[in-house]
Order: C-alpha cells, then structure tokens, then sequence
C-alpha cells in the first residue's frame, strides 16, 4: 500500500507540475471533502448495522447462524473464534445481497478478531471474498438504466451472477494456494 | 428487493424479543462501536481518497486507460470501458458516474451500456475495501489486494463475454 500510495501520489503530482500546477491543491481539498462527507454516510451506516448486529448477537441469532455454517466457516477461515465467525458469515451474506454500507463494518469486525489471533489467513479470505465475492443483485445499474429508458434494466444479472461466481471461486482458491502451509506457528505480536 | 429490509429488520427483532432481548439497549449498544471505527478508519478513507481524487483529476487515469485499452481490448472489454475498469478500483462513487455517462451517451439497451453494468456490478473498490479492512493491522501483505484485483478483471472479461453469448 505504501509503495502504490508513494508512486501514484508522486506521478500525479507531477502531472499537475506539468500542466495544471494551480489545480493541485483544489483536488487534494476536494478529495479530503469526499472523505468527510462519505464519513458522515459511513458513519450513517454504521449505526443502523451494528445496532442491527448487536440485536442479532444478543438474540443469539447469530450463534445459530454459525454453529449451522460452522463446518464450512472455519475450514474457509481456519478459525475457532465463533464471534468472528458469526460477523465473517453476516458480512459475506450482506455483500451477496448487496445491502448498502453492511458488510464493511461487519467485514472490519471480523478481519480484527482474525487478526488479534493471528489468523492473517482468515482476514485475508474474508477481503477476497469481499472484494471479489458473488453479486446477486447490483442495484446501482439497474436503477440507472431504468432511468435512462432501458426495456431490459434486468437483464444484466445473470452476466453479472455468473462472471462473479467465477471470479469468487478463483478468488478462493488462490488465497487457499498462496497460503497452503498451516500457519500454526505463533506470531510475535 | 424492496421489501427485503423490512422482513430482515422485522424478522430478526422479533426473534429477539421472543428471547426476551432488550431492543432498545442491545440496539444502542451496538451504535456506541459505530464512533471507534470510523474514527480508527477516518485516517485510512481520507488517504485514499485524496489519492484518488489526485489520481483521476491529474489527467494519470486517462493515460493509463490509454495505454490499457488496448489490452483489454484484447480480452474482448470494451475500449470505452477501460476507465471504469480502472477507476472502480479506488473510487465508487467515481467509477458510478462514468457508468451513467456511458448509459445515457451510448443507450440504456446497448452492448456498452449492459457490459459497464455488468463491469460495474462485478468489481469491488478494492483499494478503498483494503485500506478499510487493513486499517489497524500491523503488517499488510499485497497478496490479497492482488487476488482481489486479478479476480475483478477476470469477472470484467467474463461479464464482457456473457453480455454478448447471453
């Protein structure tokens, strides 16, 4: 992240040495509003979900949920710990659905209790089927092009299911051979 | 679709209750961890986000959809769509506007228009995601940034294909 931030930072910079040097500054402020203001809608986020998800905790909902999906979820994870297990699970099951501004929390829940155990694995699984999970439904799209007169807004779903359902699989599996060898040796931290 | 969250939101604090779980603290209970997070993410998200408005209004996108157009022209994506494949990456809300730029300039029905749907719809903001997930953690290997990305172009070339067999 620090090499990519570095070299991106440094060459765009240079374009706009090059030939926009006023417009620099506008588009750091710009973009440092972008991050306050999407705050303030993560923030929105936040507070619906996890009060949802303390709710579904205290009910012991989640519990069930894990216990059912456990055999699957700790070999995926390779890990013990039911709580991280449980907002893992909610996570990738909000992201399947798509439902907006759940899954990062529940997903930021999960990768720290994998990562204060030292399951690196774990965490990593969990981002890759984040960030290249299934897409059931992608809202966005097809009210867009409802918008704009579309006859057909649906019919990019199946594409889009499929193409995703190919890309997870992938996903999973190279994370599985990227990191093959049991990692049970304890870490320093 | 729509009446997907009411049911979820109904069906799960019903089921509270009949554990006789208290709503209303167990709710409030779960915003109090809302302020942490985001104020442990803030760093993180402003960072990212600089960098992308840096890096879409510095004219670099452009150039590197330039010079990957090709190449994904190759893989059967459209030439056109080579900024969404790119931009998606770092930026959600960036990537949103240039699929609706290509809806309305191209025809809501057109090949383009379904495979940016269908590129849009497949790809994740990784970058953003790893930055968000990654935020506290000590050491952060590339490795599944790297999967992540590799996955999304894969789904952008098998939506592409789809889009025209389908």
């Amino acid at each position: 992240m620090n090499g990519i931030f570095a070299a991106m930072f440094a060459l765009s910079a240079l374009l706009f040495l090059i030939f926009d040097p006023s417009g620099f500054l506008p588009a750091l402020l710009k973009g440092g509003e972008k991050a306050v203001s999407l705050a303030l809608s993560l923030m929105a986020a936040y507070c619906v979900w996890l009060g949802f998800f303390s709710v579904m905790e205290k009910s012991g909902l989640n519990r069930l949920l894990a216990r059912g999906l456990r055999p699957v979820l700790s070999r995926l994870f390779r890990s013990k710990d039911e709580r991280a297990l449980s907002a893992a699970c909610c996570s990738v099951s909000a992201n399947l659905l798509s439902l907006p501004g759940a899954p990062t929390p529940l997903g930021i829940e999960a990768v720290r209790r994998f990562l204060e155990k030292g399951n690196t694995f774990g965490a990593n699984m969990l981002f890759v089927l984040n960030a290249a999970g299934i897409q059931l439904m992608s809202t966005t799209a097809i009210t867009f092009r409802l918008a704009a007169g579309s006859l057909t807004p649906a019919d990019t779903v199946l594409p889009t299911l499929l193409a995703t359902i190919c890309s997870a699989v992938l996903a999973v599996t190279l994370t599985f051979l990227a990191q093959k060898r049991p990692r049970g040796k304890p870490k320093r931290a | 679709m729509s009446l997907l969250f009411p049911l979820l939101f109904l069906g799960v604090f019903a089921f509270a209750l009949c554990r006789k779980v208290k709503l209303y603290d167990a709710f409030s209970e779960g915003v109090k961890g809302a302020v942490p997070l985001l104020l442990s993410l803030f760093p993180s998200l402003a960072a990212v986000l600089i960098l992308s408005e840096l890096f879409s209004e510095s004219g670099l996108s452009e150039m590197l959809a330039r010079l990957l157009a090709p190449v994904l022209e190759a893989l059967g994506v459209p030439k056109e769509l080579a900024p969404l494949v790119l931009i998606k990456p770092f930026s959600g809300s960036g990537a949103m506007a240039f699929l609706n730029d290509i809806i309305t300039t191209h025809g809501a029905d057109s090949y383009l228009a379904r495979c940016a749907s269908v590129v849009y719809g497949s790809s994740e903001t990784t970058f953003y995601l790893s930055a968000l997930y990654f935020a506290g953690a000590k050491k952060v290997s590339p490795l599944p940034v790297v999967i992540a990305l590799f996955c999304n172009l894969l789904a952008a070339v098998l939506g592409c294909l789809f889009c025209r067999i389908l």
